[in-house]
């Protein structure tokens, strides 16, 4: 294997880089003083793929929330299972489905090359049966009740239900209840083979371990194959949004509200330049020392839980504002008139410049914690960056592209997501 | 090992200095009685994260925030025992990352300082706008607790279960209260808290922490001390047990069951009932998970909770309301295996292994948090300090710990008819 150092020399961190044979790509960080180290196994198998090319060369539509229930189903295995064996390090243990991906993980301050052979293991180990997915039906099942009470989350599916209408953003990570009884152990090995293969995988390990024992661990453990990443389908969008309105009622006191803009993407990957580019105009509208926040708390029309995020990935790409609001539709208009204001106007040089100064603090104290930077390390990887691309990235960051992003922020491409009290 | 020197009476600055985060913490916490002052004091926090003498408006005070490179200011009310615990924190990046030859570190806590020493006030007002403003938030704050059934019921339940005590109030004060508040309370709350309150100020980062203590030594030289400490009662066994129910259109229901731990203090038995606890229902070895969730996927979540402030643990978990005595009745027959030492020998090594792993703190903010909720104990527990006394812990111990357990309350959020959509 062949080992690459990058360092950044303001931080002072360093990553060691390697593609092993199998086609697993391996990142290694690790740090002075940390006593524990964090691991994350990722493949790129998310909510969103729910097409699978076939023999014929075809793509196949699965049904929703396969990624997730399989991540449930890889803990299991013939004899212990990876939470047993675990216990066995002390390592804790866990692993989450987004929409773009799925991740194993554990954190650990003893026995770490032991633990780091036992996420290799199992999650390279699939064993189910009829039997153990029908049980796993019942615990995921309450799982999806869980978040059908919970507004921050139903706010948010509701918008993107209102902003795409092909795209598999739209749908739940766990899937429904119906489309979870649609899956079998058979489906879940077929899959398994389709994504779980090492050219469509990356390991992020930080803290206290020496990369060349990570190397040495995984030339060990990881099996070699011939396999190829999986392809994902393309869904092209149209840039106008399904509806512009969606409201749900729920138990809640107050109501919440989401403000969402498509942005019109030819490519499937918006670049970490204008991803970056985007969040920081966005502060610089919205945040917190912005006039639009003052005007909105003063006409008490929003809570100290406002805020904006910049929500892209495969095929998707949008700007969300929201938080919760006895008026949601006259606070979406004063949004709406204060973006065009500043795309005619121009955005104010000291707002860009104070919400770039304080977006490069935010990366930088990032580095602090070894959850966090794996994590990042594997997002960085999976969209085709080196690590620590995103610094150099809100460093060169010029107010004329934070314009132009923000510039891209149409109202005809809008959608308002609410969810009103019972 | 952190260090600790008091700066005033009952104003303790512990730190713990190390150079391998690239941020530092400073937290202050203030510790008061649960009182009828309670809305007052909540109040007050927020505004004096609100704004300050030197940055006297919200913008101005936040985009001084970013300039200091998005320095993360956050104001919290929780309790500790009987104890109403304000709270202000900062976290800032390190001088070493500065784009210009500045202090970030000192620059903060002086702001910190000002915030809590110099706050917007003339004249005995804190602005009647601010106030209003204030009032507006915190209420909504509380109604949208409703919004997340989980900690709601949870909240529910001890609530019900210690009515009787100072610990079933509320940590903000009820809605009546805080709309009954005037400016006169808040400036009054604002004296007693620096008077009065007992104190911790926690810094965690590679700044000296001998300027941290300067800069607040000089202001508490000015006020005029009268520290008082809150004892809280502990209640050892449950009395007539009860059960609660409210219903709300929802998909899943939320069951919480309340015990008593049966401990007479902070520390009592600490380690044991830590283990205890562990097994009957934290980590993935535990009896709930293997059980509630694993073996009859009754439940996603179904976890056990440690109060060691109030010698409470209250179980919850995520089920269908038709389910609720299936689930109950199961958690208590796992409590009945825990305390008749029907537990394999093996889960005890792994909840030990575990609560070690869990206690190596590896973020800023977990380190400050460990100790900042020691505002009130007399003697500082570091994390390895309670890492030895659990690998002490024996089956027996946790067999007795877990007799002494003894339930209370039970409350059970309910899924009317029209929110149920399960048929099962």
């Amino acid at each position: 294997m062949k080992i690459k150092q990058i360092k950044n020399e303001k931080l002072g961190d360093s990553v060691f880089c390697a593609l092993h044979e199998s086609g697993l790509e391996i990142r290694v960080m690790p740090k002075a003083g940390y006593t524990s180290a964090y691991a994350v196994f990722g493949v790129k198998y998310g909510s969103i793929d729910t097409a699978v090319k076939n023999e014929n060369g075809e793509f196949e539509t699965i049904p929703e929330g396969t990624a997730h229930f399989l991540e449930h189903k890889l803990f299991e295995s013939e004899d212990l299972n990876a939470f047993e064996r675990f216990a066995k390090t002390g390592a804790s243990a866990n692993a989450y489905t987004s929409f773009e991906k799925t991740a194993y993980l554990f954190k650990g301050s003893e026995n770490i090359g032991e633990s780091l052979e036992i996420l290799l293991d199992f999650v390279q180990n699939p064993y189910f049966t009829q039997q153990t997915v029908e049980k796993e039906q019942g615990i995921i099942g309450q799982e999806i009740r869980m978040y059908q009470d919970l507004p921050d989350w139903q706010v948010m599916f509701n918008l993107l239900r209102a902003l795409y209408s092909v795209h598999p953003v739209r749908i739940d990570i766990a899937g429904t209840q119906d489309s979870i009884a649609k899956i079998d152990a058979d489906l879940l090995y077929r899959l398994y083979k389709n994504f779980y293969n090492p050219a469509n995988m990356v390991l992020c390990v930080v803290g206290a371990i020496e990369p060349q024992e990570v190397f040495d661990i995984v030339d060990r453990c990881i099996k070699k194959t011939d396999a190829k990443p999986a392809e994902r389908k393309f869904e092209k969008e149209s840039a106008k949004p399904v509806q512009d309105y969606i409201e749900e009622r729920l138990s809640v006191s107050e109501k919440q509200f989401l403000l969402g803009f498509k942005e019109d993407v030819s490519e499937p990957l918006l670049s970490l330049e204008d991803e970056i580019a985007s969040q920081i105009v966005l502060e610089a509208v919205c945040g917190k020392s912005s006039p639009l926040f003052k005007r909105l708390l003063d006409e008490e029309l929003i809570d100290m839980g406002f805020g904006s995020e910049m929500f892209n990935g495969f095929g998707f790409s949008c700007v969300m504002i929201g938080g919760t609001s006895s008026d949601p539709q006259k606070t979406a208009e004063i949004i709406k008139t204060e973006i065009k204001r500043q795309q005619s106007e121009g955005i104010d040089p000291a707002a860009f410049e104070r919400a770039k100064r304080k977006f490069y603090g935010r990366y930088i104290m990032c580095y602090n914690d070894i959850d966090d930077i794996a994590n990042m390390m594997m997002n960085l990887y999976f969209n085709g960056y080196e690590p620590f691309a995103e610094l150099d990235a809100c460093k060169n960051l010029t107010i004329e592209k934070a314009q132009e992003r923000l510039n891209t922020v149409k109202e005809e491409f809008s959608a308002l997501s609410v969810i009103s009290p019972v | 090992m952190p260090q600790v020197r008091m700066i005033a009476e009952q104003v303790r600055l512990l730190s713990e200095q190390t150079d391998r985060f690239k941020t530092g913490r400073i937290s202050v916490s203030m510790a008061l009685p649960m009182d009828e002052r309670m809305a007052a004091n909540s109040l007050l926090i927020f505004l004096l994260k609100r704004s300050c003498k030197e940055y006297p408006d919200f913008s101005l005070l936040n985009g001084k925030l970013d300039e200091l490179y998005g320095a993360s200011l956050s104001a919290s009310v929780s309790k500790s025992g009987e104890s109403q615990v304000l709270t202000l924190s900062l976290t800032c990046l390190d001088d070493r990352f500065a784009l210009t030859d500045e202090s970030i570190v000192e620059q903060c806590a002086q702001l910190l300082a000002s915030m809590i020493f110099s706050p917007n006030c003339k004249g005995g007002s804190f602005g009647a706008e601010n106030l209003a403003a204030e009032k507006r938030l915190l209420i909504q704050r509380i109604e949208e607790e409703l919004n997340d059934k989980r900690a709601y019921a949870f909240n529910r339940c001890i609530s019900l279960m210690c009515s009787n005590e100072a610990y079933g109030r509320p940590k903000y004060g009820t809605v009546e209260e805080i709309q009954a508040v005037k400016m006169a309370d808040i400036y009054a709350a604002w004296k007693n808290m620096l008077s009065t309150a007992v104190i911790q100020i926690t810094v965690v980062g590679s700044s000296n922490a001998d300027d941290v203590a300067k800069i607040f030594e000089k202001c508490f030289s000015k006020i005029e001390r009268n520290p008082a400490k809150t004892e809280t009662v502990f209640i050892r066994r449950g009395g007539h047990f009860n059960r609660y129910e409210e219903k709300y259109p929802v998909n899943q229901g939320k069951l919480v069951i309340g015990f008593r731990a049966g401990t007479q203090n902070s520390r009592d038995n600490l380690a044991a009932v830590t283990v205890m606890n562990d097994i009957f229902g934290m980590g993935t070895y535990s009896k709930l998970f293997m059980n509630v969730r694993e073996k009859l996927s009754l439940a996603y979540y179904c976890w056990s909770k440690f109060i060691a402030s109030k010698g409470l643990v209250l179980v919850e978990g995520g089920i269908d309301t038709n389910k609720e005595k299936k689930v109950s009745a199961e958690i208590l027959s796992q409590l009945s295996d825990l305390r008749n030492g029907k537990t394999d020998p093996e889960v005890l090594e792994s909840s030990k292994r575990s609560l070690k792993e869990r206690h190596t703190l590896t973020t800023p903010e977990s380190i400050c948090a460990w100790y900042a909720s020691q505002v009130l104990e007399d003697e500082i527990l570091t994390p390895e300090n309670i890492v030895e006394e659990i690998e002490k812990v024996t089956m027996e111990q946790v067999c007795e710990a877990a007799k002494k357990l003894s339930i209370d309350t039970i409350f059970m959020l309910s899924a009317t008819e029209e929110g149920e959509t399960n048929e099962d």
